[in-house]
């Protein structure tokens, strides 16, 4: 083992942990004692803390990574388990997008992107990781340099100019899996042409790794994602519970392991632990909310600057989104996983991704999820920088009305540029779509 | 019901002044070739005439050839230009760009009652999404048909995707118009779309001799958007018989890359401001333009054929091209037509487009060629603002 690789060992197994112990000790020190009056929230989760500590463990140990492991930049809907046997840590330009969004660093990030000749009606999430690696500015410490890009196009087509140009600035090789859109049902001849692709991916990355895929550790990897999909599942499935024992903008935050960390056991025993919790949660009658009104369906990714007031506008006056389409679209993608058959399934599944099947089956699962969780109305997010998710809301609105008599608000935002966003309009907007309820 | 395109447009081939055209330059032959025709009545003639029906079909690439193997007439729906009008006008926010908004205002207000269906390639995830839209959630009663496209690099997966998806769409041409696919048509079909590639891109390459303005040339070009090949290639043919020896334009010769040219008063502006378009790189005219024929073999499978011949097309983000390569094309380009500028034309909102901005800027920057970038949302004409811009970098180059 050489000296990188012992380093990012000992980063991931002690001394992360250890640092991470040091700060939340020091942290609760310094805290200050809590007010005594009564929030609209109910308790916050215990399992908030571990999801720190699990998420702050792989920014910290991605540190470790360069030279040590091989390392993928990877798209949120790509088949990752296929990387993990090779020993590639897996780093997530949306998911470190998604933290600058939080951190409101997206403004700086994106001119630095602007300057370089990228238009601003370009997705933000581009743009700002472009922007950080031309500004070398980062809220994680330090991004380890990738040794292949990969990107598959079930989410957008962005992912590919967006990873192209990451390429090219970086001068590594990309892997693209190009996932064709699935209109109806997914004609074979879309599944095959995944299916090879996946195929000359494995090439690929064996090739930048310098191991073999093991069909063992293939399966493994494969089970535990399968695995890692349903008990998020399970999580989410515990807000059709009335009071839903969390809001869905603990869901945004939550759905982190599932998105960086899919095919580990680390991923796994965080969401056992979770789903536990929200399961006791539900049989004391413990809320995500102290007292839930009203119940609401949420479309599209959040608007990650913005949660905390969004959420405590909502919370103040008893409303939760009990669902997200956006948090539930991880726990679909499992049902398809066989570790029976990796590649073949892995090209099922990634396939059938939400934003890459038509609007038909997006309407169908909005109303699916709008019945079992009994929401009384929802808000569709038509996001600025997501095309393919918010192309097709203003019927998709009209036709959840109607079908389903819920009260639907369209939102417009932005998923992380506030630049594109007015808090007045949208809170004005949001209070009266909830005056609307009585 | 409205007509196909919404401002009926007029079939004259000479309709404004030629400038900065030699005065004593020969006249176009295709004048008369041309009677005023509305590309709604176009449609109804070919169906009553040839028993030909129509399918519109969205931006960009498709396999026109085998649309023509099965006697379907391709109407191309660029839009159309100028704001959205109608019950659909407000069904896709104001941030989707400009084409796909206009197109589904003008489908779902019955504009694309001449035709019996429409076609949506898979040219970015706007047109993907208005596929479905239309279909699925637009209670649009006539058939919708789809093309993907494989992205990325012209890998072995990408050839056998391409194959199949060609065969699929001939499945449901076969479908629509009711006729089995005979292959010897297709060949046909090919060659006649490579001799319509021939003529269009000798008007473009030998510009300089052509006495017309770029508004007439560039309506000749885009007649090719909805006429029949046959007719297309004759009106080419005719233009073609009206170069001259020697080099006829005057002005700035500059090189546009983007995606469609609208609004048309654009090239007027152009030409006005002293400069013509010596190359072209927009999405709807030059990089559909296969110039090679090295796709031709006798014996080979007509699918085969149409897969070797669109990949030999030109490079193009909305199919993923890699953008290096699209540089070199577009140095080639720069270099081989003599532009002393290069105009940047696009759509707002088109995320192909814009992501290759930083290189168009950055390539062209290194050799010192003066840039223009311009982004429209298909207004009806080009704003006063604009014009300035365009009459400052030509005067700039002058």
């Amino acid at each position: 083992m050489n000296l990188r690789r012992a380093q990012y060992e000992l980063a991931g197994r002690l001394v992360g942990p250890l640092v991470l112990a040091l700060e939340s000790w020091q942290r609760r020190l310094a805290r200050r004692p809590r007010s005594s009056r009564p929030g609209p929230f109910g308790p916050p989760l215990q399992a908030t803390r571990k999801l720190k500590e699990l998420m702050s463990l792989h920014y910290y140990q991605g540190r470790f990574a360069q030279g040590a492991v091989p390392v993928a930049w990877v798209t949120s809907g790509f088949p990752v388990e296929i990387l993990r046997p090779l020993g590639f840590h897996a780093f997530y330009p949306e998911n470190h997008a998604a933290i600058c969004g939080v951190q409101r660093l997206v403004p700086p990030l994106s001119d630095a992107a602007e300057a370089e000749g990228y238009s601003r009606d370009l997705c933000s999430y581009a743009r700002t990781d472009l922007g950080s690696l031309l500004a070398h500015r980062t809220p994680v410490g330090r991004i380890p340099r990738p040794d292949l890009l990969a990107c598959c196009t079930n989410i957008c087509q962005t992912v590919l100019y967006w990873y192209r140009a990451l390429a090219s600035h970086l001068k590594v090789p990309l892997v693209l899996v190009d996932a064709p859109y699935v209109y109806r049902s997914a004609r074979p001849h879309l599944v095959s042409y995944v299916k090879e692709q996946l195929e000359e991916l494995v090439q690929v990355a064996e090739g930048i790794s310098g191991r073999r895929v093991e069909p063992e550790a293939l399966v493994e990897v494969t089970a535990r994602a399968k695995e890692g999909t349903r008990l998020w599942g399970e999580c989410l499935a515990q807000g059709r519970h009335r009071p839903a024992p969390w809001t869905g903008i603990d869901g945004f935050f939550h759905m982190a392991p599932i998105v960086s960390l899919r095919g580990t056991e680390s991923c796994n025993a965080y969401y056992r632990l979770l789903r536990d919790e929200l399961v006791d949660r539900v049989r004391q009658g413990i809320g995500g909310l102290v007292e839930e009104r009203h119940r609401l369906l949420w479309d599209n990714l959040p608007i990650w600057f913005w949660v905390r007031e969004l959420s405590a506008l909502l919370a103040g006056r008893g409303f939760n989104f009990v669902c997200t389409s956006y948090t539930n679209a991880w726990a679909e993608a499992g049902a398809r996983i066989d570790p029976a058959d990796p590649i073949g399934s892995a090209a099922q599944a990634y396939t059938h991704i939400l934003l890459n099947q038509d609007l038909a089956n997006r309407l169908a699962i909005l109303g699916r999820l709008s019945r079992d969780y009994a929401v009384e109305g929802a808000v569709l997010h038509s996001d600025r920088s997501c095309k393919p998710y918010s192309v097709g809301q203003i019927d998709l609105k009209e036709r959840l009305a109607r079908e389903l008599g819920i009260r639907v608000l369209l939102l417009e935002a932005d998923h992380s540029d506030p630049r594109a966003f007015s808090a007045e309009q949208g809170e004005s907007r949001l209070t009266a779509f909830m005056e609307s309820f009585g | 019901m409205c007509l196909l395109p919404l401002r009926p447009r007029v079939i004259r081939l000479i309709r404004m002044p030629a400038r900065p055209v030699d005065a004593g330059r020969r006249t176009c032959s295709a004048r008369a070739l041309s009677p005023a025709v509305t590309r709604k009545d176009y449609i109804l003639r070919q169906r009553e005439e040839h028993g030909r029906r129509a399918l519109a079909v969205l931006p960009v690439h498709y396999p026109k050839e085998l649309l023509t193997a099965f006697g379907v007439l391709a109407v191309e729906l660029w839009g159309p230009p100028g704001p959205p009008r109608g019950e659909g006008a407000g069904r896709l926010q104001t941030y989707v760009c400009a084409l796909a908004r206009n197109a589904l205002a003008f489908l779902a207000s019955g504009g694309a009652a001449p035709v019996g269906g429409v076609l949506f390639p898979h040219t970015c995830d706007t047109i993907q999404g208005l596929a479905t839209l239309v279909s699925d959630l637009g209670e649009f009663d006539k058939p919708v048909l789809t093309f993907l496209h494989p992205k990325g690099p012209p890998r072995a997966s990408a050839h056998t995707f391409l194959l199949a998806e060609l065969r699929s769409l001939a499945e449901e041409l076969a479908e629509f118009t009711g006729r089995a696919l005979e292959p010897e048509r297709v060949r046909e079909a090919l060659r006649l779309h490579q001799d319509i590639d021939t003529h269009r891109a000798l008007l473009l390459d030998a510009r300089r001799r052509l006495p017309l303005s770029d508004r007439e040339l560039y309506e000749v070009l885009r007649r090719g958007e909805w006429l029949w090949p046959e007719d297309h290639l004759a009106e080419l043919r005719a233009v073609s018989a009206s170069l001259h020896a020697e080099p006829v334009q005057k002005g700035v010769p500059l090189l546009v890359t983007g995606y469609v040219p609208e609004p048309a008063d654009l090239l007027e502006a152009l030409g006005r401001a002293g400069a013509y378009l010596v190359a072209d790189d927009y999405a709807a005219v030059g990089r559909r333009l296969v110039r090679s024929e090295e796709w031709f073999d006798s014996e080979a499978d007509p699918f085969r054929l149409l897969a070797r011949r669109y990949f030999l097309a030109p490079p193009c983000p909305t199919r993923s091209a890699d953008p290096g390569e699209r540089m070199r094309h577009l140095t080639g380009l720069f270099e081989r037509s003599g532009a002393r500028g290069v105009l940047v034309h696009l759509l707002k909102f088109c995320e192909p487009e814009l992501f290759d901005l930083p290189w168009l800027r950055s390539t062209f920057a290194a050799r010192g060629v003066p840039l223009l970038f311009i982004e429209g949302e298909l207004e009806a004409s080009l704003s006063a603002r604009e014009v300035t811009r365009i009459e400052a970098f030509v005067e700039m180059l002058s």
